[in-house]
């Protein structure tokens, strides 16, 4: 154990003495559900542990951790829109009898799902739909820019973008 | 600065070969495919920047191929995603609210209403009901049921479109008393008996006196189109009617079944476990979907509490520690190991 991790160690427990008591408050009155706030102060906390740098020089540590643990509420309410979402596909695609898909596989597409929507957040909604049309639903450079009313060289410019931007969006979240 | 610069063009020329792997043009695909590979090969930096669109894009065409309806829930919910994002803040909320109560209403509208929805007599999921029938009879029905009634003729007709009915039969000597179900018929003249109608079969279990069961003949029998097996039930038997025929008439504990039945037990004894989670899918509203590979060859015994089905389901997942049962949302539970 180094001392960097000590000095870590001990930092993030008196951040939590300090800090978990008005944290868990605040979720729980926006929240009004003890569990959930509960489970959002432990996964705020988690967060700070894994994003290291920011432990060592945390000047306003109640401004970070509302942050965050605003940023861990909007990630699960998109999470609870996409499965509601998928889930209601499916039924409709089952009641069309498409059957359905075998529940590991509804697990791992949910995962797929939200990397995704994360990875696509702030793209231009042109540039969105023709990613989508494109890599999802299989339509072809001409067909995309049929549908949008662009020429297709308009199409492979708004799949460039989007690449990028996810790209480095992707980029940045493991770094 | 100038690295980003740098390194937002290694990424805009990744982008950029990767469109091109598949456009239109065969002969440009192909093409493309050669390019980027030397191109990747030139620089361990250019391979990287291609990596994570690369990976992304794989996930995409994984999520197009991993439901039997191809793409269209991935994209509804996709778009969920992002909607009520860009709404105005107000509207936020007003939406939730909204889909709140839609999205259960559609839900069960999905699963339940539009197959029966004329018949005389029917309850919703975890719902119960009693009638005292113009005859004198007595009908109860069990959750998620749906019957027809013609009383006036003879005989008296009860057809069970789907669920469970326990029926109690004022005897009148002149007129039999007939329940049918798709798989087929039921005729008695003054008893206690319960019909369960699911898709597949049908299972008749006599609590008092003796009825007769008809059902399609099996492919043995020697057969018209109108030909039925008859098969008489007493007291304490039981009988599955399939397409197929009416299969072994078999003992069962029938004064703790209908105990069971009206305290909104269910009690089976060695039962597969797809059968047990069947009906009791029958009882939650929305949808309980397993593994059939995964429950293969499991069996229960238990007597598990209709009324509270979710607590059921936890009954089971405590039997099975091999088990998991998850509650994707109170509309879908996954069984599954």
């Amino acid at each position: 154990v180094t001392a960097v991790e000590l000095a870590q160690r001990e930092s993030v427990h008196s951040l939590y003495i300090d800090h978990h008591g008005w944290l868990y408050a605040w979720l729980r009155r926006r929240l009004g559900c003890p569990d959930t706030a509960a489970d959002l102060a432990h996964d705020t906390f988690l967060r700070l542990i894994a994003s290291r740098d920011a432990l060592l020089g945390l000047r306003e540590p109640r401004a970070y951790l509302t942050t965050t643990a605003k940023r861990l509420l909007v990630d699960r309410a998109r999470r609870a829109r996409i499965e509601q979402a998928y889930l209601a596909g499916l039924v409709v695609a089952a009641e069309e009898g498409g059957g359905h898909p075998p529940p590991e596989r509804v697990l791992a597409a949910l995962e797929a799902l939200e990397q995704i929507a994360e990875a696509l957040e702030g793209v231009s909604s042109k540039a969105r739909n023709a990613f989508l049309a494109h890599y999802l639903e299989g339509e072809s450079h001409a067909e995309v820019a049929a549908r949008l009313g662009v020429s297709t060289r308009m199409v492979r410019k708004y799949l460039v973008q989007v690449l990028v931007h996810c790209g480095r969006r992707i980029s940045g979240a493991v770094a | 600065m100038g690295r980003a610069r740098n390194g937002d063009e290694v990424s805009e020329q990744a982008a950029e070969w990767i469109v091109r792997l598949d456009a239109d043009d065969p002969a440009e695909r192909e093409a493309a495919r050669q390019g980027f590979a030397a191109w990747k090969a030139r620089d361990p930096r250019h391979a990287e920047a291609a990596e994570a669109m690369e990976a992304l894009l794989a996930r995409v065409r994984d999520l197009r191929d991993a439901t039997p309806s191809g793409h269209r829930p991935a994209r509804a919910a996709l778009d969920s995603a992002r909607r009520t994002r860009r709404w105005p803040r107000r509207a936020g909320p007003l939406l939730g609210l909204a889909l709140a109560l839609v999205l259960p209403l559609w839900l069960s509208l999905q699963s339940w209403a539009p197959s029966w929805p004329i018949a005389d007599l029917q309850t919703a999921r975890g719902e119960w009901d009693q009638r005292v029938l113009s005859d004198g009879s007595r009908l109860a029905l069990g959750s998620a049921t749906a019957a027809n009634l013609d009383l006036d003729g003879s005989p008296r007709l009860v057809e069970v479109i789907a669920g469970e009915i326990l029926v109690d039969v004022a005897a009148d000597p002149t007129r039999p008393f007939e329940v049918r179900t798709r798989h087929g018929r039921v005729r008695a003249l003054g008893t206690r008996f319960l019909v369960r109608a699911q898709r597949e079969w049908t299972e008749v279990v006599m609590f008092e006196s003796r009825v007769r069961v008809a059902g399609p003949a099996g492919d043995g029998e020697e057969a018209g189109g109108d030909a039925f097996a008859l098969v008489d039930l007493d007291a304490g038997e039981r009988l599955r009617l399939t397409d197929a025929g009416p299969g072994p008439v078999e003992p069962v504990d029938a004064a703790a079944l209908e105990q069971a039945w009206s305290g909104r037990r269910l009690v089976v004894s060695d039962r597969p476990l797809s059968d047990v989670l069947d009906q009791l899918a029958r009882y939650r509203p929305g949808w309980t979907r397993y593994d059939a590979a995964a429950v293969a060859g499991l069996r229960v015994t238990a007597v598990l509490p209709l009324d509270d089905p979710d607590r059921a389901m936890r009954l089971i997942a405590a039997s099975f520690p091999g088990l998991r049962v998850r509650t994707l949302t109170p509309y879908l539970v996954l069984v599954g190991r």
